[in-house]
């Protein structure tokens, strides 16, 4: 469609609008864009770090404009850690850890904190547990109280436990009911099969059932290790403060040895071309979730991948992705690639979804985007673009003292270098076709990538033909 | 924002026993400033030097409520502004953007259609440069149209028919309101968006994307004169156009509770419930926002503790006041857990809607309630494109900026009784509207 648009337009103007300008200056469009500001982002002078003697880990940036305050921990440990049997158990055990702490059973500690118009969280991920609590900073007092107790005190009370146990399961089942939920859970068994990433992060029906306070208990002993975490502030609270309440409530936490890491996924994987069907009559549209294998999050090929995968599909409306699966064919709202970069590699996934008669049009076109991506070099302008795009938008992202502090947590929770965010975009702008070409061809696999669709079976299993094995599943 | 923030933290550090005094907040509503041109495009412009971001958002007063004849054409016209005008044609202007890192976005509701790009400052006159062409020379080609209405149809698959909670909101909206336009799902029904044509999207565009429609807000780290002059440059010479065509109907009062079942083949069946309530700009709105609050912020909140925690018989379940332009909702609703009978998770939502009626709630209740409302404003000061959010839905909704002090002193001023009296007002049985979606009595579950 692009620039034969306005020729093929049989003159459909706004009449109404066009009339009347004046003279103006030469529009902002023909001028060259501005150079890239590559200076540092984080303000330097608010962001301060220092460390217990146990090994705990101190990150404040202050922020003094507004009379908020978010104070949380971060464990390098999550779901990543769990025996395949027990997948579910960190999550479990964050969520309990918010069901009573200290002196305060689940209801005392909820009323605290709703009282201040405050939010508790704890949630785990694949490689660290966070818990955090936010609210105004005249709270700041309560808000310690609550998430030393939280994190040193959790009470994993057997009852609560059975409460938590059970809204996991029905989480777990209304997932079912999600299809993009599906095809996801779907792809991930298909990659990974039985490592834990083959399983979803809240875990599996069966492994849940069979989870007690107990286990939670042991999970939080284990991961739970002051040289093992670190603990964050953002908003208007200053560095002497935090540290001085840090001393006097984790001070006396004694050091131990973290987990081991946990057994790395398989690779290559899938070892083959594999296709899934989840059998869900009563869908208008196919979900369909297509991938492999992909990186590590400390990968030091990362930029380049992140980059080549912008312009297959991490880029919004403008990749390639976006012009061939919407914009050309009009066959989907969305379409979407990722590197889903966890501390051992997560997978390389691409999901859309479109009506279920066609499926078949719209895999052959991911499949083929994806082949064009690994096997031709990307054009000159196609970098430069995604380059402008990453290190452009890179101060957006991090408008906020909680974004800047999110951000920071995370490379500490991968041990990645802690000005990595002052050098983001110099490592962008420093990225070749070079580096592009070589990420793609050892990064991007689509003759073995396995394909999950969510939708009437009926249909979806003679219009897959020829992908490869078909397995049709139930939900 | 910023420097009064801290003034803001000094007045809500008071107990609230003690009246707080308007005059001591120096909100960031009070520096922004209108400016008005001849053709009555209003540009509201609030700078903050401490954000690195400039938030640019166009508001155009329409919305789904204001379609006559085709359903979903606010919406499909909005996707239609971002494919290509005379002198930036086809997905150009994306490109120009992406090379410039912006964030960019729109969506259509009951009542608007927002534009919005989040940039750096230095390149707001590209941004401000591509708003005025697409509003001046926009190009609608059919071959694009036909396209972007498959679009279109995909996103109402994704968003409503194959998501249960789509389906509930779709069903409890058509039941709600008989006769006024906010009856139709905002992305339309199917058969619209696959018939409508290029000439009704002309007609659109002419009538509701006019100077005297239309508000751009500007809020962020920018030049303000400079900004606002481009503006005049770029749109000062688009006439005025007649007042846009607006909707007559109106609502008549619900005699007797309405029920619907939506039929889905889910494993957690969704139970909502919505009750007329008053359109934007009434009173009563901060008694029903806190009447929202007290249902169902956080884990003590009522329905929290009644059907989730105590009861054990749903996944989550919340309240709320909807407020729009033209009439306004307040709803309930609750993710069952699979096993359990919907009709028994109405049952238990329903009676925390009438114990709210018969009692009022108890001072901690309350004052939780008002807390929770005071920091949910705070929140809303963290970012650039909140800001100009604010400024630009205020003002067309409002008709002016609501400063924070008013709407902190609305807040401290509730009563118990204030609770009470909403919630008898207008959570009427006779009034409500009830949708269960679940799975049909002969089909089997899912899988």
């Amino acid at each position: 469609m692009r620039g034969g648009a306005a020729a093929r337009v049989a003159a459909l103007l706004a009449a109404g609008l066009a009339a009347g300008c004046a003279l103006a200056p030469a529009p902002a469009w023909e001028e060259p864009a501005p150079p890239i500001d590559t200076g540092p982002v984080v303000d330097a002078a608010r962001l301060h770090r220092g460390e217990l003697a146990n090994g705990l880990r101190i990150l404040v940036f202050e922020d003094p404009r507004l009379p908020q305050l978010a104070i949380g921990l971060a464990a390098r440990r999550g779901a990543a850690q769990e025996p395949p049997a027990r997948a579910g158990l960190a999550s479990y055990t964050a969520e309990l850890m918010t069901r009573g702490a200290g002196g305060r059973d689940a209801l005392a500690l909820a009323k605290v904190v709703d009282d201040l118009g405050a939010e508790l969280d704890a949630q785990a991920g694949w490689d660290a547990i966070h818990a955090e609590v936010s609210g105004l900073s005249r709270d700041a007092d309560a808000l310690f109280a609550v998430l030393a107790d939280v994190v040193r005190r959790p009470r994993f009370d057997p009852a609560e436990g059975a409460k938590v146990r059970q809204e996991l399961l029905a989480v777990l089942e209304q997932r079912k009911d999600q299809a993009g939920a599906l095809a996801q859970q779907a792809l991930a068994r298909v990659v990974y099969g039985e490592h834990r990433f083959g399983a979803p992060l809240l875990g599996t029906p069966e492994a849940v059932a069979a989870l007690r306070a107990a286990d939670a208990a042991a999970f939080h002993r284990a991961v739970f290790v002051p040289g093992n975490a670190i603990l964050y502030a953002t908003g208007d609270v200053r560095y002497e403060d935090v540290r001085a309440r840090a001393e006097a409530a984790f001070g006396d936490w004694p050091p131990a040895a973290p987990p081991a890491p946990p057994p790395p996924p398989p690779s290559p994987a899938p070892a083959a071309r594999r296709v899934v069907v989840v059998d869900r009559p009563d869908l208008a549209q196919a979900q369909i979730a297509l991938g492999h294998d992909g990186i590590a999050r400390t990968d030091p090929e990362r930029m380049a991948v992140l980059l080549l995968n912008d312009v297959l599909g991490g880029s919004g409306l403008t990749s390639r992705l976006m012009e061939r699966v919407r914009k050309d064919a009009g066959l989907a709202y969305g379409v979407y690639s990722a590197f889903a970069m966890r501390r051992a590699p997560g997978p390389f996934l691409v999901g859309t979804s479109t009506r279920v008669s066609e499926a078949r049009r719209a895999v052959d076109l991911v499949l083929a985007e994806i082949a064009r991506a690994a096997e031709e070099p990307v054009a000159p302008d196609e970098l430069r673009a995604v380059q402008r795009l990453n290190a452009g938008g890179f101060a957006l992202a991090l408008e906020t003292a909680a974004d800047v502090t999110e951000a920071l947590v995370d490379l500490d929770v991968h041990g990645l270098p802690p000005d990595s965010l002052d050098t983001y975009r110099d490592r962008v702008l420093a990225v070749t076709l070079d580096d592009l070409r070589r990420a793609a061809r050892e990064h991007l696999h689509p003759e073995r990538a396995a394909i999950a669709v969510v939708g009437p079976a009926a249909a979806l299993v003679p219009a897959l033909e020829g992908l490869g094995p078909v397995e049709v599943v139930r939900p | 924002m910023r420097p009064g923030a801290l003034l803001l933290a000094a007045a809500l550090a008071l107990p609230l026993a003690v009246p707080p005094r308007a005059a001591a907040l120096d909100d960031p509503a009070a520096r922004t400033r209108l400016t008005v041109l001849d053709n009555g495009l209003r540009i509201l412009t609030l700078v903050d030097r401490t954000t690195p971001v400039v938030s640019f958002q166009s508001w155009v007063q329409v919305g789904s409520g204001d379609e006559a004849r085709w359903t979903g054409l606010a919406h499909l016209f909005e996707h239609m502004m971002f494919r290509g005008t005379q002198n930036v044609p086809g997905d150009l202007r994306d490109r120009l953007l992406r090379a410039r890192g912006a964030r960019g976005n729109a969506f259509t509701s009951n009542d608007v259609t927002v534009y919005f790009e989040d940039v750096t400052e230095e390149h707001l006159p590209l941004v401000i440069d591509l708003e005025a062409d697409r509003l001046r020379h926009l190009v609608i080609s059919p071959d694009v149209l036909d396209t972007e209405r498959q679009v279109v149809l995909e996103e109402r698959r994704m968003r409503s028919e194959d998501s249960p909670q789509g389906r509930l909101i779709e069903a409890l909206l058509a039941l709600s309101f008989l006769a006024h336009p906010y009856r139709t799902p905002t992305i339309g029904w199917a058969s619209d968006v696959a018939k409508v044509d290029v000439d009704a999207c002309l007609a659109f565009f002419r009538a509701y994307y006019v100077p005297n429609n239309l508000v751009i807000s500007i809020a962020g780290d920018f030049d303000e004169e400079a900004a606002i002059a481009r503006l005049r440059e770029r749109l000062a010479g688009v006439p005025r156009a007649p007042a846009p065509p607006r909707n007559p109907t109106e609502e008549p009062p619900q005699r007797g509770e309405r029920r619907a079942v939506v039929h889905v083949p889910v494993r957690a069946p969704l139970v909502g419930a919505a009750w007329h309530a008053p359109a934007a700009g009434h009173p009563d709105a901060y008694a029903l926002d806190a009447l929202g609050e007290i249902l169902s912020a956080g884990r003590t909140s009522r329905l929290h503790r009644a059907l989730v925690y105590d009861g054990q018989e749903a996944i989550s379940a919340y309240g709320g006041y909807w407020e729009m332009e033209r009439a306004g909702l307040f709803y309930a609703g609750a993710g069952v857990r699979p096993g359990v009978d919907p009709a028994r998770v109405e049952r238990s939502l329903l009676e925390q809607i009438e114990r709210l009626r018969e009692t009022p709630p108890s001072a901690d209740e309350l004052e939780k309630a008002k807390r929770g409302l005071e920091v949910a404003l705070i929140r809303g000061l963290g970012t650039a494109h909140a800001l100009a959010s604010r400024n630009a839905s205020d003002l067309l909704t409002y008709g002016r900026i609501r400063p924070l002090d008013e709407r902190l002193e609305a807040i401290r001023a509730l009563t118990a009784e204030d609770v009470r009296r909403v919630a008898r007002a207008y959570l009427r049985p006779d009034g409500r509207s009830v949708v269960h979606v679940m799975p049909g009595p002969d089909a089997e579950a899912a899988g």
